[in-house]
C-alpha cells in the first residue's frame, strides 16, 4: 500500500457514489497527523470510501436490510458539540463504572468524563490523547483489525479517524470497574464516527460497556467503528448498548482478534434506532481461545435491527457459544446473520449458534440465516433457529396459576429477554435492561 | 494359587511402540498366563496406554520393536478386528460416540461376529435381545441403553459400563482394561468391579491399567507391574499397590535408577 | 400462429447446415434455428416452439449464476451440441465385454442380474424382454386412467394437458439454467394422474430399466389430480458415464386438492477421477405446487454422483393445509462440490413442511446444503422443521449449512437445527476391536447417520443406497 509515504489525506474525494461523496464532504479537512502512519491508513480509507457505493439489497450481504431512507438525510459531520452537564446525561450513567469517557456528537468531552484514580496499568484516554502517549501500542492495532477494503461504513469511519476511546490493560493487570465508553446524541442530521481501540494484554482483564444513546427523538447517523484485541490469556467483557434514538440510523462494526487461550464475551443489546446494523467479527488468532456471543434486539414501530456476526474458528481448540435473540413487534423488522467458520486445521473446536425469535405482531418479520462453514472433521458444531410465538402451553400454564392473560404475556416476553440481559455482569444494566423488555412487552401486550 | 503349567495367552518381548514418530513404549516384556490378573500402575505418560492400544492395534500406535505372541500366534500379523475376533479385548479409557448407530444393533453385530468366528451360532435380533437383557441385569444397566446410539450422550459411568457390558457378550481371552476405574463414583465402580470379577474364570486373563490403586480394593491382581518411561520398571504382587498408594512412585523410580547406574 | 412464424418454420433452412432436414446432430452452439430445429425434428406444435423462442429470447439477457458454493470454468454455451437424435449404443455382445469396473460395481451394489446386462449395455433380449415389460406396464396403467408416456409422446397424444401445465411452476424466466431447459429440453417424462386415483404401483422399476437416455436436458412434468397419489423414482444406483459436462433438467410436480407425489432420485453420474477431471455438472431446477388443499408433495433425494451438484427441490405450499416435504443424502468426495438443499414457500394457511438433510463430505470435497424456508404474510399457523447434519471424514474436506429462514406471520413457529459428526480412526478402531470390519463400520455409520433419509426410499432402493455409499467412500476412510 505504502502508506508510510503517503503522508496527510493526499487522496481527494473523488466518490463514486453521490451520497457517499456528501457524507465525506469535511474529512479532508481534518488536520494531518504529526503520525504519518495514521493519515496513510486514512488516505487508504478515503480511497476505499471513493470507490464503493452505499449498498442495496441486491447484495447478499444486505439482502433483507435496505437502508434507503438513510440516504435521504443529508447528515453532516460534527464539529462542534453542545456543552453539556452531568444532568444532561445523569440518566445513563452506570454506578458501578467509576471510569468514563463521554462522546458528544462524536466529540470527546472531559468535563463529563471521569478517569481519575486509575489503577498502575489501565489506561483509559481519548485516543488524540493516547495517540501522542501510546502510540507504539496503538500502531500496530489501529484500524488494523476492521477491515474497510469491501465495507462503506467503516471506512467512512476510518475517513474521520481523528479522535475517540482507547483503553490499554497492561499484561496480567485487572481493570476493577467497568469502563464506560459513552457516546451521546445531542444534535440533529449529525453523522459521528466514534472509534474505539482496547488492548487488553497478555493475562489482563476488563470490562467494558460501549453505550449508545440520544438526548432528543431527531435523526442523526453513528457509523462506530471498534477494534478489541485481547492478548494470550486475556479476558475482555464487551457490553455493546445500542440505545439510540428511534428515528436515528446506527451502522456499527466491531473487529476482534483473540489471542491463545483469551476469553471475548460479548453482549449485545439492540433497542434503539429506525435502522441498525451491527457487523461483529471475532477471529481466534490463537489457539484455545473462547468466545460467548450473546445478543437480544428488541424491536417495535418500524424499526429494523439487524445483525451479522462472524466467528472466525482459524486456530484449533477454540469455543464459541452463541445465543442471539429478537423480540419484534408491531411491524418491526429482526435480520440476523451468523456466520461460523471452522478453518482447515481447526481441529477441536467447538461452536454452538443459537437464533430464537419471538414474533409478538402480525406484521413484525424476522430474516435469519445461521451458517456454518467447516473445514477440518474433528470438530464439535452445531447450529439452530426457530421462530415462534409465545408458547401457548406455557401461557396456558402461567394462567392457570392465576395470572391474567396480560400478564402471563409480558412475563414470558420478559423471562425470554431475561436470560440474555441476565448475563450482563453489571447489575445496573440488569436491572435498566430488564425494566426496558418488561415496558416493551407492555406496549406490545 | 497360580498354577506355573497354565497356559500362556500372552508373551510379550522387547516391544517398542511409536507414537506420531515418538518412541513411547521402549522395550516391554510381560507374560499373562490363564488365570491370572496384572495390573499396570503408573504414573501419567509413562505408556500404560499406549502399551493397551498397541496390543489392540490402533493404527495411530506403530510396533517399532520386539514382538508379541497371543496364544502362541504374531499378534501383529493380525488386523484389529482379528486380534477382537481371536479374543483380545480392549475397555477403552475413552470409548467413542457413535450417533445414529444403535446400540443394539451394534451389539449384537459386534457378537455374531465374534459367534462366527467360534463356528458358534449367530442370534437373531430377538434372541439376542433377550440374552442382552440378561447380561445387562448382571452389571446393573438400564435396558433403555438398547435404544441409545453407542456411546452417544453418555456419562462417563455409563460409557464404562457399555465397556463391561461388551465384554461380557464377547466373553475374551484376554481383556485389557485401560483406566476403566477413571471418571467412576464409588457405587458405579463397585458394579464395574463386580461385573469383572463375575467374568473372570480360570481360561481367561485380565490386564488392568490404572493410575490409582482403588480399583483394586476390588480386583485382587496376581501381578502389579509399575511403568516408568516406556518400560516395566519393578514387578511385585498387591503389596506393592497400596506400597504406592501410600509412597507415591518416585521411590521406585529412583530404586530404578540406582539399579540401571549400578 | 402468426403468419410470420408459420413462414418461417415451414421453409427450408438456409442458414447454417448443410442438409437441414436430414442433420440427425445440430451444429455446436445454440441460436434460435437451433431452436427451430429441435422444434421441427421432434414434430412440435407451434405453441411449444413459441414457449421455446421466448425462454431463449430471455436466456439472452441473463448471466450464469454464480452464487452457489461451487468452483467451475466458465461454461461455453456455443460448445454444446443441442440435438442430437437418439443413436443406438454399440451393443456389447456378452458380459465378458463390459468394464470390469463397472461390474465390480454391480457386484457390490447386488443389481439383479437380469439388470446388470441391460444396464451395461448388453444385448439382452434373451434375457430379459423390456418392450414387453413396459407394455405390461403402460396396460396396467391405462386401465387406471394414467398417463405415462415421454414428454414428446406427451406434446403429441395430450398437447392439451401439456399446454395447460408446462411452465407453470418453473416459468422460462425462473433461472438460467430453467430458461436454458425451456428453450431446448429434448425430452424427458410425464405423468398424468386422474383424480382419485392412487398410482398401483412405484413408477420406479419400469423406469430404472427403460429411460436412462433421455439426454442433457430433460423435462419431466408430474400431474395428479384431486385426490390422486403417485410415487416415481428417477435415477439410478449404477453409475452412469456420461459424456455430457452439462445437464440442466427440469421437473415440475403440481398437486391438486388432496392429491399426493412423492418423487424419489438417486443420482449416481460420473462424479470426474480424483483429481477432479471430468465430471457431470449436474443444474437442476425441481420444484413442486401444493396448489390444492390438503396436498401433499415430498422429496427424496440421495445425491452421490456428479462433479458439481446444483438443486433445490423445492415446494410452493399454496393450498391450504398442504405440506411439503425435503429428504436429502448428499454424498461428495475427492474433488466433488454440491450445493444442495430446498426452498419451502409457505403461501396458504395450516401449512407445513419438514426437511431433513444428510451431508457426507469427504477426500477434498465440498458439500453445502442451501435452504430457504420463507412463511408468507398470509400463511398463518404455518410449521417448518429443519435438521441438516453434516459428516465429515478425514480433514481435507468442508460441510456447509447456509439456511435461510424469513418469517412474516407471527403465529408460524419454524424450528432448524444443524450439527456436525465425523468418521474418524478411532470410530473404526473401535468398531474393529470389536471383531467388526473397516467395510461393515462404515456402511454401519453412514446407514445410522443417513436412516432418517433412507426411510423414505422404496425398501430395495434403500438397501441399494446404503451400499452405494459405501462404495462411494471406499479408500476415503481409515
Amino acid at each position: 500500500m505504502g502508506e508510510e509515504e503517503a503522508a496527510g489525506m493526499s487522496t481527494a474525494v473523488a466518490a463514486k457514489h453521490p451520497y457517499v461523496e456528501a457524507l465525506l464532504k469535511g474529512c479532508t479537512e481534518l488536520p494531518h497527523s504529526p503520525l504519518s502512519w495514521l493519515d496513510g491508513r486514512r488516505a487508504a480509507a478515503l480511497e476505499r470510501a471513493n470507490a464503493l457505493t452505499i449498498p442495496t439489497t441486491r447484495e447478499e450481504e444486505w439482502r433483507f436490510t435496505d437502508i434507503t431512507p438513510l440516504t435521504r438525510i443529508p447528515f453532516r459531520p460534527g464539529r462542534s458539540a453542545p456543552r453539556l452537564t452531568e444532568r444532561d446525561i445523569a440518566r445513563f450513567e452506570t454506578p458501578e463504572a467509576a471510569i468514563r469517557l463521554t462522546f458528544v456528537d462524536g466529540v470527546f468531552s472531559p468535563e463529563l468524563s471521569a478517569t481519575a484514580g486509575l489503577p498502575y496499568g489501565v489506561l483509559v484516554k481519548n485516543l488524540a490523547a493516547g495517540l501522542e502517549t501510546h502510540c507504539v501500542p496503538v500502531e500496530p492495532h489501529l484500524a488494523r483489525h476492521a477491515a474497510f477494503e469491501r465495507d462503506v461504513f467503516a471506512a467512512l469511519n476510518t475517513c474521520y479517524l481523528r479522535d475517540g476511546a482507547l483503553v490499554i490493560i497492561a499484561r496480567n493487570q485487572d481493570c476493577p470497574t467497568p469502563v464506560h465508553l459513552l457516546f451521546v446524541a445531542a444534535q440533529k442530521e449529525i453523522a459521528s464516527y466514534p472509534r474505539c481501540l482496547v488492548i487488553a494484554e497478555a493475562g489482563s482483564r476488563c470490562t467494558l460497556i460501549e453505550d449508545y444513546v440520544a438526548l432528543g427523538e431527531d435523526a442523526y447517523f453513528s457509523d462506530p467503528v471498534t477494534e478489541i484485541v485481547l492478548g494470550d490469556g486475556a479476558r475482555v467483557t464487551h457490553v455493546k448498548l445500542q440505545r439510540e434514538a428511534r428515528s436515528a440510523f446506527h451502522i456499527a462494526t466491531c473487529a476482534v482478534a483473540l489471542g491463545k487461550d483469551a476469553e471475548y464475551a460479548s453482549h449485545t443489546v439492540t433497542l434503539g434506532a429506525r435502522i441498525s446494523r451491527y457487523n461483529l467479527s471475532v477471529v481466534q488468532q490463537g489457539e484455545g481461545a473462547r468466545a460467548r456471543i450473546d445478543g437480544l434486539a428488541l424491536v417495535s414501530g418500524r424499526q429494523l435491527a439487524d445483525t451479522h456476526s462472524f466467528m472466525d474458528h482459524a486456530r484449533p481448540a477454540g469455543k464459541c457459544v452463541q445465543l442471539h435473540k429478537c423480540i419484534i413487534g408491531d411491524a418491526a423488522h429482526a435480520v440476523f446473520n451468523g456466520r461460523i467458520v471452522v478453518r482447515p486445521g481447526a481441529q477441536l473446536t467447538d461452536a454452538a449458534q443459537e437464533s430464537r425469535n419471538l414474533l409478538l405482531s402480525g406484521t413484525a418479520h424476522v430474516d435469519t440465516k445461521p451458517q456454518l462453514e467447516i473445514f477440518a472433521d474433528d470438530v464439535r458444531c452445531s447450529h439452530g433457529a426457530t421462530v415462534g410465538q409465545l408458547e401457548q402451553e406455557q401461557m396456558f400454564y402461567l394462567r392457570s396459576r392465576g395470572l391474567s392473560e396480560a400478564r402471563a404475556h409480558n412475563l414470558l416476553i420478559y423471562a425470554f429477554g431475561a436470560e440474555i440481559i441476565d448475563r450482563i455482569p453489571v447489575p445496573s444494566l440488569v436491572a435498566q435492561l430488564g425494566r426496558t423488555v418488561l415496558e416493551q412487552a407492555q406496549t406490545a401486550a | 494359587m497360580i498354577a506355573r503349567e497354565a497356559k500362556v495367552l500372552l508373551e510379550v518381548r522387547g516391544l517398542q511402540v511409536a507414537v506420531a514418530g515418538v518412541e513411547i513404549v521402549k522395550g516391554i516384556d510381560l507374560v499373562v498366563r490363564a488365570g491370572e490378573i496384572h495390573a499396570i500402575m503408573g504414573p501419567n505418560g509413562s505408556g500404560k496406554s499406549t502399551f493397551a492400544k498397541a496390543l489392540a492395534g490402533h493404527p495411530a500406535y506403530v510396533v517399532t520393536g520386539g514382538g508379541v505372541l497371543f496364544e502362541g500366534r504374531n499378534l501383529f500379523e493380525l488386523a484389529p478386528e482379528e486380534r477382537a475376533r481371536a479374543g483380545l479385548f480392549l475397555g477403552f479409557q475413552y470409548p467413542v460416540e457413535v450417533p445414529g448407530v444403535g446400540n443394539s444393533a451394534f451389539l449384537r453385530l459386534a457378537y455374531n461376529t465374534v459367534q462366527a468366528t467360534r463356528g458358534k451360532d449367530e442370534l437373531d435380533p430377538l434372541e439376542f435381545d433377550d440374552f442382552v437383557r440378561g447380561k445387562m441385569k448382571l452389571l446393573d444397566m438400564d435396558p433403555g441403553f438398547l435404544d441409545r446410539s453407542v456411546n452417544d450422550g453418555f456419562s462417563g459411568g455409563e460409557k464404562k459400563r457399555n465397556e463391561i457390558l461388551q465384554m461380557a457378550l464377547l466373553e475374551p481371552r484376554l481383556a485389557i482394561l485401560d483406566e476403566t476405574d477413571s471418571g467412576l463414583d464409588i457405587d458405579a465402580l463397585r458394579v464395574v468391579a463386580s461385573g469383572v470379577n463375575r467374568l473372570f474364570t480360570p481360561d481367561n486373563a485380565m490386564v488392568l491399567v490404572t493410575h490409582y490403586q482403588r480399583l483394586l480394593n476390588y480386583i485382587v491382581p496376581d501381578y502389579v507391574h509399575v511403568m516408568e518411561g516406556g518400560r516395566i520398571i519393578k514387578t511385585g504382587d498387591k503389596a506393592l499397590a497400596l506400597e504406592l498408594e501410600s509412597r507415591g512412585y518416585d521411590w521406585v523410580m529412583e530404586e530404578y535408577r540406582a539399579r540401571v547406574a549400578a | 400462429m402468426s403468419a410470420v412464424l408459420e413462414h418461417l418454420v415451414n421453409q427450408p433452412y438456409k442458414h447454417g447446415f448443410v442438409t437441414p432436414v436430414e442433420a440427425d446432430t445440430a451444429p455446436k452452439g445454440l441460436n434460435e434455428d437451433v431452436i427451430r430445429l429441435i422444434s421441427g425434428k421432434k414434430k412440435e406444435p407451434q405453441w411449444l416452439l413459441e414457449f421455446r423462442l421466448k425462454a431463449y429470447r430471455h436466456w439472452l439477457t441473463m448471466q450464469q449464476p454464480h452464487w452457489a458454493n461451487v468452483r467451475h470454468a466458465e461454461i461455453d454455451f456455443q460448445d454444446i451440441i443441442y440435438y442430437s437424435a437418439p443413436i443406438p449404443k454399440k451393443k456389447l455382445a456378452s458380459m465378458d465385454e463390459v468394464d470390469p469396473e463397472l461390474l465390480r460395481t454391480f457386484e457390490k451394489l447386488g443389481v439383479p442380474m437380469h439388470e446388470r446386462a441391460q444396464l451395461a449395455g448388453v444385448a439382452v433380449d434373451v434375457i430379459f424382454d423390456s418392450v414387453s415389460v413396459a407394455t405390461t406396464y403402460k396396460q396396467k396403467l391405462a386401465e387406471v386412467g394414467i398417463l405415462f408416456c415421454s414428454m414428446s409422446e406427451a406434446v403429441r397424444d395430450h398437447p392439451d394437458l401439456v399446454l395447460r401445465h408446462l411452465g407453470t411452476v418453473v416459468p422460462y424466466t425462473d433461472n438460467f439454467y430453467a430458461a436454458l431447459n425451456s428453450a431446448v429440453f429434448t425430452d424427458g417424462s410425464f405423468c398424468f394422474i386422474p383424480r382419485g386415483v392412487k398410482c398401483p404401483m412405484e413408477l420406479s422399476t419400469y423406469f430404472r430399466i427403460n429411460t436412462q437416455e433421455s439426454g442433457q436436458f430433460e423435462r419431466t412434468l408430474i400431474v395428479a389430480e384431486e385426490g390422486a397419489s403417485v410415487s416415481y423414482l428417477e435415477g439410478c444406483t449404477a453409475p452412469k458415464f456420461d459424456t455430457n459436462q452439462l445437464h440442466a433438467a427440469v421437473v415440475e410436480l403440481i398437486a391438486l386438492d388432496d392429491a399426493e407425489i412423492k418423487y424419489s432420485t438417486v443420482q449416481n453420474w460420473y462424479a470426474g477421477d480424483e483429481q477432479g477431471v471430468g465430471g457431470v455438472y449436474n443444474f437442476v431446477t425441481k420444484r413442486g405446487l401444493c396448489k390444492g388443499a390438503s396436498s401433499r408433495i415430498s422429496w427424496t433425494q440421495v445425491e452421490t454422483g456428479s462433479a458439481i451438484t446444483w438443486k433445490y427441490p423445492s415446494c410452493v405450499l399454496l393450498g391450504d393445509n398442504s405440506s411439503g416435504e425435503f429428504y436429502s443424502v448428499a454424498l461428495t468426495n475427492n474433488r466433488q462440490q454440491a450445493d444442495t438443499g430446498t426452498k419451502m414457500v409457505h403461501i396458504g394457511r395450516n401449512t407445513r413442511s419438514r426437511i431433513i438433510s444428510k451431508g457426507i463430505s469427504a477426500g477434498r470435497s465440498n458439500n453445502s446444503y442451501r435452504g430457504l424456508v420463507r412463511i408468507g404474510p398470509k400463511a398463518e399457523n404455518a410449521r417448518n422443521y429443519s435438521q441438516c447434519d453434516s459428516m465429515l471424514i478425514g480433514s481435507h474436506s468442508g460441510a456447509n449449512t447456509f439456511p435461510y429462514i424469513q418469517v412474516a406471520n407471527h403465529t408460524a413457529r419454524v424450528e432448524h437445527e444443524a450439527t456436525t459428526s465425523k468418521i474418524g480412526e478411532d470410530q473404526l478402531f473401535y468398531f474393529a476391536q470389536r471383531g467388526i470390519g473397516a467395510e461393515e463400520a462404515v456402511s454401519m455409520i453412514i446407514n445410522g447417520f443417513c436412516r432418517d433419509v433412507f426411510q423414505q426410499l422404496p425398501m430395495e432402493f434403500a438397501v441399494e443406497a446404503t451400499k452405494l455409499l459405501g462404495l462411494k467412500l471406499e479408500g476415503s476412510v481409515g
